[in-house]
């Protein structure tokens, strides 16, 4: 998806390039270097999930996050089936293999361990592109993305445990209602990120590990992200949104549009997550505890975009048109220096420092993330 | 999804039977613990033109360690290309690349379907962007190349009877692995490349016993530590001192920058150190 | 001189060499790109010494005075690189089948190398020769299964490389007649069948 073509000559590029490589750069929208695509936000719009929301930039592309939860029974560490007893032979087995082994004990500890911290197959990902099969590998990796984010820190799974034999089954269904026409990802991850805020799971009224049943009422229903008091004020903990940041030249540039990311020299996925440090328990809820979950590169499209001749070598401008001496077949001629003004698709990575950088910005104090997870606070849920 | 072709196997997770060794010693942890230095990388065996029929072709070893209680990584990666598209392609100025990153169904505990799950294809996508900006694509308009990557052997812990699933680490080490042995395909096929790219791992690891702070580990394997509490895996191109593809995961605090830059600059030392084999491999294939 | 280069290793400065095949310019530096041979070729006329020396000299080099530098596989490995046609390249072609407008080959050798994969050209009406361009008639100048000689003259479309036998050594130098037999050429647009003595039509390259 990243390679998605764009139509633009390499004139074009070369000019766009250039004026995002200035201090301060020129975005073609007239955004500065952090401003994000001003966009439209509401949760709770479908009665049939249990937490839903939709957002909707101003160039029309409009992304519907639905939020489904199910009761599971949690497979046993060791086999397949669900019968409790044969549950309890294979514990039993492998206590006696662990036996002979010398310490039973420390496998026992472990297997609770794992009851504790719930299970990465408890959250189920699906995103939908129109224009796009569901196997695409730009669709998977979005998926892929946005769910190892979710998955990172362990404390969503953790939340979805019941008891030890049942266990909430999550699905989140990503749908992007308008054809692509920037890279998704900012999208689908913030409207992802509001239907998770805004899901809420019904409460639990059996006790122990006895067949769960629940609570009628709605409106009792805790959020699955809780709030500060009760239901009204802010989530105290919160689900990660990832930010697609790129560099042009000496600068980075937030939320960039599908042409701005054709010429770009490196585009990284960055996400974050706001949560309490597991170390130190301060409950200090003025200043986020942002985390850094992950960072992935994206393909940027520059790679594949159509190089521009120079005059030098261009014959419509007087060039020796006759290199015919080269005709040997191996002969690819149009190796040149790099010339001013013409475009040049990029070689090769990023320096380090610069994914360091691009990495830095994004977590810093007061930055575009604190700006975001502001701008996402206000948005009124349901 | 399933594959109504062939004949698949059941359904669901599969256990081969784990029989106890008489000679082995009665190890009181299922845990290897790790010899190697903190910043050494497990034996590389690499060798180019191993399939004839393909235009370049690589195996990859890595030496299998703590006494078979872990499976080595052994990949095999062919070249096809550079050759014509399919009439359907649009025209391209570029070669076209694509990349396929498959699990034989053998390689790992769990059983692999013939198609490719969305692990795999994630997989093809970094090695995609990570080839990508080493390969000179304008030399071969109008052309496709086409990297397979067959995962014969994971990485993965074998002793332990525990079904899990393919964990994320194992995969950022396989992707090492198809950096590095993708590289010395192409270059056995004579696709133009900027320089020889090579994969490399490092982890944030906490381990078991000492209450010592975490420390961070060159090749990490999941096995030989309590926890990984983070890990990245670096695509490096050497002269070039540039990094093509860069895939962090785990849970760092963001004011501790420094502690992920450490990270990413150890995951660039494990590249180099795969490099100087892969160097070594390119020079023998020469003769 | 004959060093080995892998991908990314230095070659030399950009200011005393040309690029050749299997190099990259990078940082005003050469850098192979292939694993391979390095080979110097120096310029094809030296360049002379300048007469008056009492002028004004040039004395920055042009680039076609400097040596090229390049990476190469043949001679190394037994194992062929594979090649792509070019613009200006010569390649020999066999006729698949012919339209009153085109003809349609497949390349089968570009300059010396025999190519692995099935690449595909066209010989538009008005590229097969020169003059009278529009008198041409492609059932006069090739018929299905005549090898050609031809140039390449653009990369074409997705499909098709376009070729041009505009010229008087291109052309068809492998023809048979109607009846099967290999036949031999007369003069520039006629092949005759030794056995039935039957006269064809054909674009015949001028032999060397």
């Amino acid at each position: 998806m990243a390679s998605t073509q764009t139509l633009l000559s390499p004139a074009e590029l070369a000019y766009l390039h250039s004026s995002l490589s200035l201090t301060p750069p020129i975005r073609p929208d007239g955004r500065s270097s952090t401003q994000f695509r001003p966009l439209v936000a509401e949760t709770g719009i479908l009665p049939g999930t249990n937490g839903s929301a939709r957002i909707c930039f101003a160039d029309g592309t409009e992304a519907i996050v639905g939020v489904k939860a199910e009761v599971e029974r949690t497979k046993s560490a060791l086999t397949t089936t669900e019968d409790e007893t044969v549950h309890r032979l294979e514990g039993e087995f492998v206590e006696g293999l662990a036996g002979a082994g010398g310490n039973s004990a420390g496998n026992i500890d472990e297997e609770d361990n794992d009851g504790l911290e719930g299970q990465n197959e408890w959250v189920e990902l699906s995103v939908e592109i129109p224009g796009y099969r569901d196997d695409d590998s730009g669709t998977v990796f979005l998926s892929a993305l946005l769910t190892e984010a979710l998955l990172a820190d362990g404390n969503l799974t953790k939340k979805l445990r019941i008891n030890t034999r049942f266990h909430w089954k999550l699905y989140l269904d990503i749908l992007l209602i308008s054809p692509p026409l920037s890279y998704p990802l900012p999208l689908l991850s913030l409207t992802t990120h509001l239907a998770l805020l805004s899901t809420r799971l019904p409460r639990l009224k059996s006790e122990g590990d006895e067949d769960p049943f629940f609570d009628d009422d709605w409106a009792a229903a805790p959020y699955l992200y809780p709030r500060e008091n009760g239901t009204s004020g802010k989530a105290t903990l919160r689900p990660p949104i990832s930010l697609l940041v790129m560099a042009v030249g000496n600068n980075i540039i937030f939320d960039p549009a599908k042409e701005e990311l054709a010429v770009a020299d490196v585009a990284l996925a960055v996400s974050i997550g706001d949560g309490k440090d597991n170390n130190s328990n301060a409950m200090d809820t003025d200043t986020r505890n942002l985390r850094l979950l992950s960072v992935r590169t994206i393909d940027p499209p520059s790679r594949l975009t159509p190089p521009g001749v120079p005059n030098a070598t261009n014959t419509a401008y007087g060039a020796a048109a006759g290199t015919t001496a080269q005709k040997q077949p191996e002969a690819r001629a149009a190796e040149s220096e790099a010339v001013e003004g013409v475009w040049k698709p990029p070689r090769g990575g990023a320096k380090p420092l610069v994914m360091a950088a691009l990495v830095q910005k994004v977590l810093e104090k007061g930055g575009v993330t604190d700006e975001v997870l502001d701008a996402l606070d206000a948005v009124e849920l349901e | 999804m399933a594959d109504r072709r062939r004949i698949n196997g059941p359904a669901g997770a599969t256990l081969p039977p784990v029989y106890l060794n008489e000679d082995a010693q009665p190890s009181d942890d299922s845990k290897i613990s790790r010899t190697r230095a903190a910043n050494a990388i497990r034996k590389l065996y690499l060798k180019t033109g191993v399939t004839p029929s393909a235009s370049g072709s690589a195996y990859l070893e890595i030496e299998a360690p703590g006494g078979g209680a872990v499976s080595g990584l052994k990949l095999s990666c062919t070249v096809h290309g550079p050759r014509s598209l399919p009439r359907s392609t649009p025209f391209s100025p570029h070669i076209i690349l694509s990349t396929h990153v498959k699990y034989a169904p053998f390689a790992t505990k769990q059983r692999h379907g013939y198609l490719r799950d969305p692990m795999e294809r994630d997989l093809g996508t970094h090695l995609e962007a990570a080839l990508r900006g080493a390969i000179i694509a304008d030399r071969w308009p109008k052309s496709g190349v086409d990297v397979i990557i067959s995962i014969i052997e994971g990485d993965q812990d074998r002793q332990t009877s525990k079904s899990q699933e393919l964990g994320s680490w194992e995969t950022m080490n396989a992707l090492a692995g198809c950096i590095t042995v993708a590289s010395a395909a192409l270059a056995d096929a004579g696709i133009d490349c900027v320089d020889t790219i090579a994969g490399g791992v490092a982890a944030l690891v906490k381990d078991a016993g000492d209450n010592n702070s975490p420390r961070i580990v060159i090749d990490p394997i999941p096995l030989e530590h309590e926890k990984i509490l983070s890990a990245c895996c670096v695509a490096y191109l050497p002269t070039r001192d540039e990094v093509t593809n860069l895939w962090f995961k785990g849970d760092l605090p963001a004011s501790d920058m420094e502690l992920y830059t450490q990270l990413v600059e150890t995951g660039i030392q494990a590249a180099k150190s795969a490099n100087l084999v892969l160097v070594e491999c390119l020079h023998e294939t020469m003769g | 001189m004959s060093t080995l280069a892998i991908p990314g290793q230095l070659l030399g400065s950009a200011a005393k060499f040309q690029p050749g095949p299997g190099t990259h310019i990078h940082e005003s530096n050469l850098y192979s790109s292939l694993l391979g041979s390095v080979v110097i070729t120096q310029p094809a006329k030296a360049p002379g010494p300048t007469k008056r020396l009492n002028k004004i000299i040039n004395t920055t080099t042009t680039p076609a005075e400097l040596p090229t530098i390049s990476v190469s596989r043949s001679g190394v490995s037994e194992k062929q690189r594979e090649t792509l046609p070019e613009v200006g390249n010569i390649v020999l072609c066999r006729v698949i089948r012919i339209t009153p407008g085109q003809a349609v080959v497949a390349i089968l050798i570009c300059g010396d190398t025999v190519l692995d994969a099935e690449w595909q050209g066209l010989i538009r009406a008005q590229d097969v020769r020169a003059t009278e361009k529009d008198r041409v008639k492609i059932y006069e100048s090739f018929r299905p299964g005549d090898i050609v000689r031809a140039e390449v003259i653009s990369l074409g479309d997705q499909a098709n490389y376009y070729l041009s036998t505009a010229r008087n050594e291109l052309g068809v130098i492998i023809a048979s007649s109607e009846a099967g037999n290999a036949m031999y050429p007369v003069n520039w647009k006629e092949y005759r069948d030794p056995e039935t003595g039957l006269s064809e039509p054909r674009k015949v390259a001028k032999p060397y």
